[in-house]
Order: C-alpha cells, then structure tokens, then sequence
C-alpha cells in the first residue's frame, strides 16, 4: 500500500523526475537537442583522432629518414662512393642506404602495360615493409613490385619481371601504406641491376631512435656544402610531420568549436524550455512555497530538472556517438576498436561533460527566478 | 494563549504613484478549536489579511505573533521554516500537483525533510477524510470534494497550529461543502487547531465560532 518510489530519499530528484514526464513531448525534444550536440562534438572529435592516428601512421615511416642527394654544384651526376662512405660515417650508428632509380614500363602476358620508377638498392628490408611474401636475403636477386601495379598486371609471389634484359622473380608486394605517396608505384630491384650507372641518385639516412633528424642533416650538409657550393642537397621530413601535427590541431580545434556552437544551441534550447515549463507551473511554485518548501529546495528541484536533460541527452549522445566512431574508425583506419583508446574515447567523455554542464548552466536561471517569485504573487493568478 | 495574532497591521501598496492601504491598523486573533470566518467584500482586504496570518506577506507596519513569538522582522526563509512547521493552506482551487498521487501530495510540505518519514500520517489523514482507497489516484482521477479533502490533508500533515483556508468551498456544490466542513469541524476538535478561513459562502459561516467582517481594510465590529 505504502510503496515507497525508489527516489523517495531525493525529494529534489523525485519531483523533477515526475515534472519530466509530465510533457514528455518536450522533455524529448529537449533532451534531443542535447543528444545532437553531445554527437556533434564527440563525433567531430572522434574523427580528428582518427585522422590523426592515420597520419600518424602514415608519417612514422617518413620522420626518421634524411635524403642526400647531388646539389646544383655536384661536379658528378650524382652521389659517389666515396661520399657514401663519408655519408657512412657522418651518420653513425644510422643505416645508409644508397639508391640508383630508373623509370621502366612493365608488361603483362596478358598485354598490359604500366610505367613505373624502378628503384634499385641493397638493405631494402631497411626501406620496405611487405604486405606478402618476404625480404629475403637483402633482396640481392629477387625484386618487389608495389600492390597497385602487381594487381593491374596480374602479377603474384615467384612471378617474373624483366628489365634491362635481365630477369627477376618478385619475391614480395610491398604494403600499401608506405610513407607520404602510399600508393607510389614501384619496382624494387638489388643494387646490381643498376651496376652501368656510375653514381648514385640518392641516398637514404634511416636514423636510429634517439638521433636527432636535425643534427644529422646539419652534420652532413655542413661536411660537403660551403656558403658559395651546394655539392648535396639534404632533405628531411620531420617539419613534415610538424606540420601536419599543427593543422590537425587547428583542424581538431575547428571541428569542436562547430560541435560547442551546437552544444550552446541546445543549452538555450534548454533555457527556453525550463523558463517556459516554470512559468507553466508558475502557481504550482507558490503553492510549494506557501506550504514550506524553501527556496533553495525550488531552486534544486528545477536545477535538477535541466541537470536530468542534460544527463539523459548526454548518455544517449555518447552511445550514439560511440556508434558513430566505431563506423569512423572501420572506415578512416579499418579498426573499429581503435575508436576506444582514450585519444578518441576522451570526445565522450568531454561531450558528456559539456552536456551536463552547459544544461545545469541554462538551469539556473529558471530555477533561480522560480525559487524567488514571490508566493503571494504568484497564487495570485 | 492565542496561536495567531495581529497588532495594528497595516499594509499598504504603490501603484502608479498611488499608495493604497489595503489594511489599516487590523487587530487580529485566533486560538485553538476555533474557526474564525473573515467576511466581506472583494477589495475590503481579505486575501492580504489572509496572506499576513498565513506569513505569505508582512504588514507594513504593525507586529505579527505566532504562538507568542514575534515573527514580523522574519527573513523569507524563516518565514518559510515556520509556514512549514506551524501553518497549514487549503485553496480554493485546491491546488494539488497533478503528477503526485494522493498520498505524495499530502506528504508534499514534508517532502523534503528526508529524514522524517510522513507516509503513515499521511495515509492516515487520508483515512480519517474518507480516501482510503483513493490512496495511489493521481488528481485528474478525483472528484472536486476528494480534491479539496486530499488538499485538507496535506494541510494537516506538518502537525499545524493553524489551518487557513481561502475559499474552502468555493469550487464545491452545496452537499459537498457540507462535507468539508463537517471535516474541518472535526479536525478543528481533534487536532486542537485555530482555523482561519475566508469565504462569501453563507454556508461556511454558519460553520463558524466567530466571524470577522472586513470593510476597506478595517475590521467591522
């Protein structure tokens, strides 16, 4: 008979639950209101991690690497042996890697041709990753051939290619996502493939972890340049990744600032709806004030009303926006998982935060000029 | 002793550069097991009369007493602490909220006081004005009478002093009013209080112990 309601013991809560479902129209349409803010900004931030973890990625390959190459003043057609083993021992414990390149058209048994930039070098496990097959033996006689192309000529493991005459098996197809140009077409071959080119075209410093990418391409140009002969050129990509770090951040803070513009939104959305159901319920305040009802309970009791909107609305916008992510993460980075490491899992719980706080922020007005009318006043219409 | 009085109240307004004096200089008293009755016409100052007895307002000038302390210098919440523990209100329009069943509504003054549990007095003011099965009914499923006796028990649930009540049975067809006040008769007896109530009704003054009649915010003797 005397079943006691579970919030019995939170008067505040019990009353604002029940005012709540009174027009459960609006306390819908209100708590929607903060749903689509707690997704938009948790999704958007979802979508910068992922971005972010793609990029990263993608750069790791690149931001340790140091390219020399012939300067205008080079008086060979490239890099020589002996300034490799100059380059060699400049760069310490790093790997050096040198390389002659070529561009060479492929064909198919099937008649299918495509171009490609033939790369030739030893240490080319140092360079490459493989989606299939394998590096064996410092590729000195077998070749790699990239993903696209291998696909476009119908071209597996043990296949052969020809070039220069000579014939050799590709031993592996190499991953897809490697460096900045991810889908760079590309036949690897052993340094000797290219043995009637005198010089190098290129050489790759892979530093170690610890060395410092900037030291090293100082050290090097500063051994072969003076202020009037640029003899190499030294390149590296760590203000690559800098870069690109920056504008990710700005972008991320783009993103969030469009997804709080629609959070505010929602909060005056939330405003208007408490200031128009305390004015509904305008007589019924005076009526809770007449009978004993302090001020400072109003003002809780409404509080929690906009609080509760902003509690509901923000629980259902993180699981939406959960969803949301996993679908982000299967798409950006084939890893739906990867959506619940904190760098992107920490957009809920920000929306879920400004969720409560922008709705208990727009709560307390309302619930400030409710607590204070007057009774009299108020009973009075 | 008596539990409400009034010494010399007076009120008055500003509107538009105008003062009116809704009351002038009203002694007033109510004791226990009596049902005192204010009378007159609109705008002769009832409401404001009942609203300074019910500590809803304070005079202007003139000293307010409950049970012999002087509350008229109370800030708002301590006028809101003793409304709560000492006074009780039935409305005209009953005033119930419409999301509380009966019991909850009658529990509603002491609602907050979590650490006091009303539910047995409550369902027992409930039994005793005849609602025992209309415990768990939300408002909109009452009748008029079953309202304004639901209203009666939540007027008593604090244990109060003095019961005010505006109109008691102004919303109430003549049978039904006779009811309520059989009620208020006997509740004014059983629970030893002062009731204070306003009213044009004919009927309700044939109720009452005293009855008090108010003309331009003076007291008629």
């Amino acid at each position: 008979m005397s079943r006691r309601h579970p919030l019995r013991r939170f008067p505040s809560a019990l009353m604002a639950w029940r005012n709540l479902g009174r027009n459960r129209v609006r306390t819908a349409l209100a708590t929607l209101g903060i749903l689509i803010g707690v997704v938009a900004i948790a999704s958007l931030g979802m979508a910068t991690a992922a971005i972010q973890q793609q990029a990263t990625a993608n750069l790791e390959g690149l931001s340790n690497e140091v390219t020399v190459s012939a300067g205008p003043d080079n008086p060979n057609d490239g890099i020589s042996a002996d300034q490799v083993d100059d380059i060699e021992r400049l760069a310490g414990d790093a790997t050096v890697v040198p390389e002659r390149s070529n561009v060479t058209t492929l064909s198919a048994r099937n008649g299918a041709e495509t171009r490609v930039s033939v790369t030739a070098l030893t240490k080319a496990d140092a360079m490459y990753n493989v989606s299939r097959g394998s590096i064996s033996n410092r590729l000195r006689s077998g070749a790699l051939l990239s993903q696209a192309d291998a696909r476009r000529l119908g071209i597996e493991i043990g296949d052969p290619v020809t070039y220069d005459g000579k014939i050799y098996r590709v031993q592996g197809i190499l991953s897809s996502s490697q460096g900045i140009g991810g889908q760079q077409r590309v036949l690897v071959l052993p340094l000797s493939a290219m043995d009637n080119q005198n010089y190098y075209d290129s050489v790759t410093v892979l530093a170690e972890p610890g060395q410092s990418v900037e030291a090293l391409t100082a050290n090097i140009e500063s051994s072969f340049n003076t202020a009037d002969e640029d003899i190499v050129r030294v390149r590296n990509f760590a203000f690559v990744q800098q870069n690109v770090g920056s504008f990710l951040s700005t972008l991320r803070l783009g993103l969030l600032g469009i997804g709080s513009i629609s959070l505010v939104v929602a909060s005056v959305a939330i405003l208007n709806v408490m200031l128009m159901s305390t004015v509904e319920r305008r007589g019924e305040i005076g009526v809770l004030r007449a009978v004993g009802i302090t001020r400072g309970e109003v003002l809780r009791m409404i509080l929690t009303e906009a609080v509760f909107l902003g509690v509901i609305g923000g629980v259902l916008g993180v699981v939406v926006s959960a969803g949301v992510g996993v679908i982000l993460f299967e798409f950006l980075l084939g890893s739906p998982l990867s959506a619940f490491r904190w760098q992107s899992v920490q957009y809920l719980l920000y929306g879920m935060v400004f969720a409560v706080a922008a709705s208990s922020i727009s709560g307390l007005y309302p619930a400030w000029k409710a607590a204070n009318e007057r009774p009299v006043e108020a009973l009075r219409d | 002793m008596s539990v409400i009085v009034l010494e010399d109240a007076i009120k008055r307004y500003h509107t538009g550069g105008e003062i009116i004096e809704a009351l002038d200089s009203v002694n007033f008293r109510a004791d226990r097991g009596e049902m005192v009755t204010i009378i007159g016409p609109s705008g002769s100052g009832k409401s404001t009369l009942l609203n300074m007895i019910g500590l809803l307002d304070t005079p202007t000038a003139g000293r307010v007493r409950l049970n012999g302390r002087d509350v008229t210098d109370f800030s708002t919440d301590e006028l809101t602490e003793e409304r709560r523990s000492d006074i009780g209100f039935v409305f005209q329009d009953y005033h119930l909220l419409p999301m509380l069943t009966a019991t909850e509504n009658v529990e509603l003054p002491t609602m907050w006081d979590t650490e006091v549990d009303r539910r047995d007095r409550a369902v027992e003011l409930l039994n005793r004005v005849g609602l025992s099965d209309r415990l768990t009914h939300k408002p909109p499923q009452l009748s008029g009478g079953q309202r304004q006796r639901v209203a009666i028990a939540r007027a008593l649930v604090n244990e109060p002093d003095v019961l005010l009540a505006d109109e008691p049975t102004g919303n109430l067809d003549q049978d039904t009013g006779a009811t309520i006040l059989d009620e208020l008769t006997r509740l004014k007896e059983s629970e030893n209080i002062a009731i204070v109530a306003v009213t044009h009704d004919e009927q309700l003054v044939e109720y009452s112990d005293r009855v008090v009649e108010l003309v331009d915010g003076t007291i008629n003797t």
